[in-house]
């Protein structure tokens, strides 16, 4: 119990911590929370409007343009909260100058310090830009089911922390190679496609649907934004929770092997 | 405290090798470096035996890359050892359980371990969190200690906006606020200004006398060691080549005398002296002076026999100290 009492207070302050030192940065933080989500969002809706202009009819696949600019609206915010390239850095770079040090000589592990500090940092930045598309879709009567976003977001959140794992898995390989930012690189590109974060992951075809929407990283944008659109049921909502539960025990097991190796061959950087 | 014996810490055979690759020069090298790797293997650390009592301050001195900061990360368990053994506070360093790193800190001088962006306040208050202290006693704590170091007015400013000297100051109030048992200094000084020098060593040896921790510090001030230190380990090459107390140090090392002259016929100097002082000592030039290093007992004739080479027009006799003595040491076990 005073463990689990421990474990709480320390990372709440590590989290509030991570709000103070991004909140002590407004420009960036404005640019951060808005500007650069709102710039990626007119993207999307300037390109799904000329998708539905060039097509003589109103839909695709079965799914309205409304239900589109919906979907093109909210999957960047979604998979915005969902993404950690920026503390996948930090720790890579912790690792190979050395900085790591002072968390290791420290009763708290690397893991938690850096989730707690990336929950921080969502906290002060996701919520305040979800606001914009939510308004447009109210303001432009858009198709969205509103009493589906608390569990779109939990699907969210839960996501984040495989992905959060993802990258602590990226960054023990610190240990055995210098520079491995290409492969944190390597890994966006990709993720941005398998969560469907361009295209919804049904617009694909068989077999490729199913195994898309089967993988767990269906659930930082397709699955959520999908159940909130109205483009997917609740069973695919279980199985994307189920998915994401079998892909962070997965990863999990390889970052704690990993980090276990990384620390035997760890030199400290210098002698 | 978790101990099996007397000391707070001892090592058995501890090494530490590292590899590294070797690049040779030019761009073909790096082409054929691609998919041929050559590496080689350094000791950073060989064979090091130790048995350090509590509270005792030991002074670790050794030239850049002679092995003091890879002992220090082994004896706080940032790294793990290619051979050996060693134990701090009876925990194996390494394995970096809870229980011990609550126990021990670790100053490193030429790294920040507090948060850039905010006031040190906010930082102790998350090692107050991380190390389950009291928060009224903690914060009372960083007070006093603040005090004594004369920087108070900057704990509400953000680290990046303090000075070198403020921010290590800010350092050593993080690294002390859980009363460690054992702590490893890595250079508190280095880069510092004369007065912040002297007051962080004058705040250390205040401290160590009030709370009587065991400490490894390893410094290129010889200040630092000579103030603070009653142990004294010499390292060279990896290997440890004295480990005694600071004051049987001097005393077994040769006593030398600087000895400085001007002689009225410069011209012909170092023929002139050379008889007496060929093959023995070497003659050097300091401005338009001769200076030579030779211990009591030939001091002397050398000056009978300097002074029958021609009028001396300045003569000069100083005590070496306490760094000349080590360089001289570390000098001769680098030849």
């Amino acid at each position: 119990m005073k463990n689990l009492r421990s474990f709480f207070f320390r990372n709440y302050a590590t989290f509030k911590l991570a709000i103070a030192s991004n909140l002590e940065y407004r420009f960036n933080y404005f640019v951060d929370a808005i500007l650069q989500p709102t710039v990626s969002t007119l993207i999307e809706l300037l390109l799904w409007t000329a998708v539905f202009r060039s097509l003589a009819t109103n839909s695709l696949a079965g799914f309205s343009k409304e239900q589109y600019l919906a979907y093109a609206l909210c999957a960047p915010f979604f998979a915005r909260i969902a993404m950690n390239w920026m503390y996948e850095f930090k720790m890579i770079n912790d690792i190979e100058t050395g900085s790591i040090n002072s968390i290791l000589m420290r009763p708290t592990s690397f893991f938690e310090y850096y989730l707690s500090q990336l929950l921080g940092y969502k906290m002060i930045t996701a919520f305040l830009s979800f606001l914009i598309p939510l308004f447009i879709c109210w303001a432009f009567n858009l198709p969205l089911i509103f009493k589906n976003l608390p569990l779109a977001l939990l699907m969210v959140f839960y996501y984040l922390i495989l992905i959060f794992t993802l990258s602590f898995t990226v960054s023990t390989l610190a240990f055995f190679w210098n520079r491995v930012h290409s492969l944190t690189a390597v890994k966006n590109l990709s993720l941005w496609f398998l969560s469907g974060e361009i295209i919804p992951l049904d617009l694909m075809p068989e077999p490729w649907k199913g195994i898309l929407i089967t993988l767990p990283f269906s659930s930082g944008a397709f699955l959520p934004v999908g159940f909130l659109t109205g483009r997917v049921g609740l069973p695919e909502m279980y199985q994307g929770f189920i998915s994401i539960s079998v892909a962070l025990l997965f990863f999990g097991i390889i970052s704690a092997w990993l980090w276990r190796m990384g620390l035997r061959k760890y030199s400290g950087t210098g002698a | 405290m978790h101990k099996k014996n007397n000391f707070v810490i001892s090592t058995q055979h501890l090494s530490r090798h590292y590899e590294s690759y070797i690049k040779s020069e030019g761009l073909w090298s790096s082409v054929k470096g691609f998919w041929n790797r050559q590496h080689k293997i350094s000791k950073a650390l060989t064979d090091v035996n130790l048995e350090i009592e509590p509270g005792q301050i030991i002074g670790l001195v050794g030239s850049n890359g002679a092995g003091k900061t890879t002992l220090l990360k082994l004896l706080s368990g940032l790294i793990h050892p290619s051979e050996g053994t060693a134990q701090v506070l009876g925990y194996t360093p390494w394995e970096r359980k809870t229980d011990f790193l609550k126990q021990i800190s670790i100053l490193l001088g030429q790294k920040n371990q507090l948060w850039w962006d905010i006031p040190p306040l906010d930082s102790f208050h998350l090692l107050i969190q991380i190390y389950e202290l009291d928060e009224t006693q903690a914060k009372k704590r960083i007070y006093d200690l603040a005090e004594r170091l004369q920087c108070t007015h900057v704990l509400k400013t953000q680290l990046r906006r303090l000075s070198l000297g403020e921010r290590m100051k800010m350092e050593i109030i993080g690294s002390l606020l859980h009363e460690p048992q054992v702590l490893f200094l890595d250079e508190p000084t280095i880069g510092l200004d004369i007065v912040a020098q002297s007051t962080i060593r004058d705040f250390l040896f205040e401290y160590v006398k009030n709370k009587k921790p065991t400490i490894i510090l390893t410094s290129h001030y010889m200040d630092d060691i000579s103030l603070l230190a009653d142990q004294l380990l010499l390292i060279s090459q990896g290997q440890i080549v004295y480990n005694g107390s600071v004051d049987d140090f001097t005393k077994k090392s040769e006593q030398i005398q600087r000895l400085s002259f001007l002689l009225s016929k410069s011209e012909d100097l170092d023929q002139n002296v050379s008889p007496l002082l060929l093959g023995k000592y070497t003659l050097s030039t300091s401005g338009i002076e001769q200076t030579l290093e030779v211990p009591p007992s030939d001091l002397g004739p050398l000056v009978t026999e300097i002074s029958k080479r021609g009028t001396i027009l300045n003569l000069k006799i100083e005590e070496t100290n306490f760094e000349d003595v080590i360089r001289k040491f570390l000098q001769s076990e680098k030849r």
